[in-house]
């Protein structure tokens, strides 16, 4: 563990995104904590400012302090995707774990199925749970359609993992030594497949936020007066000054780069065998977004991309 | 390599089956009856009557047959919403304006992509590299409303150097590169990565130590031989496409289905959506399908491994 931190910290982009995303989680809790003004406060006679003394970042069309606005956005950006990645962490795992457990016919058909899920794209899948659920707005809603389309790739690398694993020797002396099926996969093979785990969680974690942020701007996100990123970037759409929309943008940028970094910097640190790909390895910053081309081919032989 | 394709072919179709079944499963998850109103609607016997002529007092797999066979015949449904539209004009008046945008910008990308990846690799650690890396990431994820908006507003809308919606060549400019920037930006990183790997390989200090020009070296045995991440990269590439082209098409005022989709989820318009997305993931699973024989044909091992 000390040797996997030491490395980490000498992973100079690592560093930097785990900084950055500090700066960013520490400004969304203490910022509305020190700021006077309240996110919902209508001033139509202080509109459409930008940064001053008074209002560091400005205000928007209504005339609400834009610090306060997007340090709660973050606050519910970041909420909205923590629970949807617990959700992802879950599926994931109970998926490819049974998969990979299981075998032969069961794991081929289940497999199958993902590689029907994936030919679904993200976006317009994640449109049709909010239109079949109806609730207008509602956060858990949200929260279930954008984690519904983005479990899949995290199964397939803990299916690829298990499968791998439990051909070990120490796993069929377990079994040989009559552990039963759940004793070996939680004793033995799902705190080896953390790691993976963890990475694959981390990295859908830049998709969650885009897609929260597009859902949001098409208009079918959190309701209008609820500060999300994705909902300040859509009041900022059409404006004859872009700083309006650059902010929340830059922001989702930011916090997509930062993570990314960090899940890079974990997977090099956790896996010393891992080529060290440098900084300009096929990292995919918006994985769980997009497909990563290499690694999911990799973890699946025969699967139908 | 016949039989990789066919058997490639054959997959297809279960795969497009299953998304047929969550998409009807979703559908008939929500319940009801177009004749059952909460509030009034027809008399209890005319309910009856015509849920049996429209089939819908069957059961499920009954109905998913009678959608599969509608399907394949070409035939979606109507418009819940626009009761003088049903989903097959829409798919066949906006899909290929959609379609045309797409392979616009992935004209734009592919080129652009390559050219940045091209760079970086061989200025490997420099600042050239730096540049190029930091260009590639930033527009592949800074949102791309971003992008969309910004080009909307200033140059049709305030300065008018080109037109809006989608009728003139001047107009179509614009907004397919600003839906290519993402794209290009994935593939420069893939290409850059592949393209160092190639250059450290045996065949190409060969070629070096035999004298040939650094520019026959690179065109000839490095950049063919990056390509297969290339063609990986399509799928992803498809989605990036897919998701821009929401907000592209909306931006610029463009007639295309993935505007159409927006509105028709907003109206709760189901079968408009549910045949939408049924064509949209034929045409990525035929993508797909593509990429996959394109790579083989460049990289034969593939086929073997992925038969």
């Amino acid at each position: 563990m000390r040797a996997a931190y030491r490395r980490f910290r000498s992973n100079g982009a690592a560093v930097w995104g785990a900084a950055g995303l500090g700066a960013l989680v520490l400004f969304c809790l203490v910022a509305p904590v020190l700021s006077p003004y309240d996110p919902y406060a209508v001033d139509f006679g202080d509109k459409l400012r930008l940064p001053s003394p008074k209002h560091l970042l400005g205000t928007d069309f209504f005339g609400r302090d834009l610090l306060e606005r997007m340090a709660l956005g973050g606050r519910n950006s970041m909420f909205i995707a923590l629970v949807a990645i617990g959700i992802i962490l879950i599926l994931g795992l109970v998926y490819g774990a049974v998969a990979g457990l299981a075998g032969g016919k069961l794991d081929e058909l289940m497999m199958r199925v993902l590689d029907a899920l994936f030919a679904v794209p993200r976006l317009p899948g994640v449109l049709i749970i909010l239109v079949l659920v109806g609730a207008n707005g509602n956060i858990f809603t949200v929260i279930l359609a954008l984690s519904l389309f983005s479990w899949m790739t995290t199964a397939r690398l803990v299916r690829a993992q298990i499968t791998t694993l439990k051909e070990n020797d120490y796993v069929r002396a377990a079994r040989a030594l009559g552990a039963r099926p759940h004793q070996v996969l939680f004793r033995h093979l799902v705190p080896n497949t953390l790691g993976i785990l963890l990475v694959a969680v981390l990295l859908e974690l830049p998709g969650v936020i885009l897609n929260e942020a597009f859902v949001s701007v098409l208009g079918l996100g959190l309701n209008a007066p609820t500060a999300t990123w994705g909902n300040i970037a859509q009041e900022g759409l059409g404006r004859s000054n872009p700083y309006f929309l650059v902010l929340p943008s830059a922001a989702i940028a930011l916090f997509a780069v930062a993570v990314n970094f960090v899940a890079d910097g974990l997977q090099d640190a956790l896996d010393p065998r891992r080529e060290n790909v440098g900084a300009g390895g096929a990292w995919n910053p918006l994985q769980g977004f997009i497909r990563p081309a290499a690694r999911v081919t990799a973890a699946s032989p025969g699967s139908a991309q | 390599m016949t039989a990789f394709v066919i058997r490639r072919l054959l997959w297809t179709i279960p795969l497009i089956l299953v998304v047929m079944l969550v998409t009807f499963a979703l559908m008939r998850g929500i319940g009801g009856s177009p004749f059952r109103l909460e509030t009034g609607g027809v008399p209890y016997a005319l309910q009856l009557r015509f849920e049996r002529y429209y089939g819908l007092d069957e059961p499920w797999f009954v109905e998913f047959w009678n959608y599969v066979r509608h399907v394949f015949s070409f035939d979606f449904g109507p418009s819940l919403v626009d009761r003088y539209t049903t989903v097959d004009e829409v798919i066949k008046e906006r899909f290929p304006v959609s379609l045309e945008l797409a392979a616009l910008a992935a004209a734009w990308a592919v080129p652009l992509g390559i050219g940045l990846g091209v760079l970086g690799a061989l200025g490997r650690n420099t600042r050239v590299d730096r540049t190029a890396t930091v260009a590639a990431t930033l527009i592949l994820v800074v949102p791309v409303f971003l992008f969309s908006d910004l080009a909307a507003t200033n140059l049709v809308y305030k300065w008018g150097v080109v037109p809006a919606g989608w009728d003139s060549w001047k107009a179509r400019i614009v907004p397919s590169l600003v839906l290519g920037l993402a794209p290009a930006g994935y593939i420069a990183r893939l290409v850059r990565a592949a393209v160092v790997e190639t250059l450290e390989q045996d065949y190409v200090r060969t070629a070096r130590a035999k004298g040939l020009y650094q520019d026959r070296i690179l065109w000839r045995h490095v950049v063919p031989n990056s390509l297969v991440p290339f063609f990986s990269a399509a799928v992803p590439t498809l989605a990036l496409l897919v998701t821009g082209a929401f907000f592209v098409e909306s931006s610029f005022g463009i007639p295309g289905a993935a505007q159409y989709y927006v509105t028709a989820a907003k109206d709760r318009d189901y079968p408009m959506v549910m045949g939408l997305t049924v064509v949209l993931a034929v045409v990525v699973i035929l993508a797909n399908l593509l990429a996959d024989v394109a790579a083989a044909m460049i990289d034969r091992r593939l086929v073997e491994k992925k038969a």
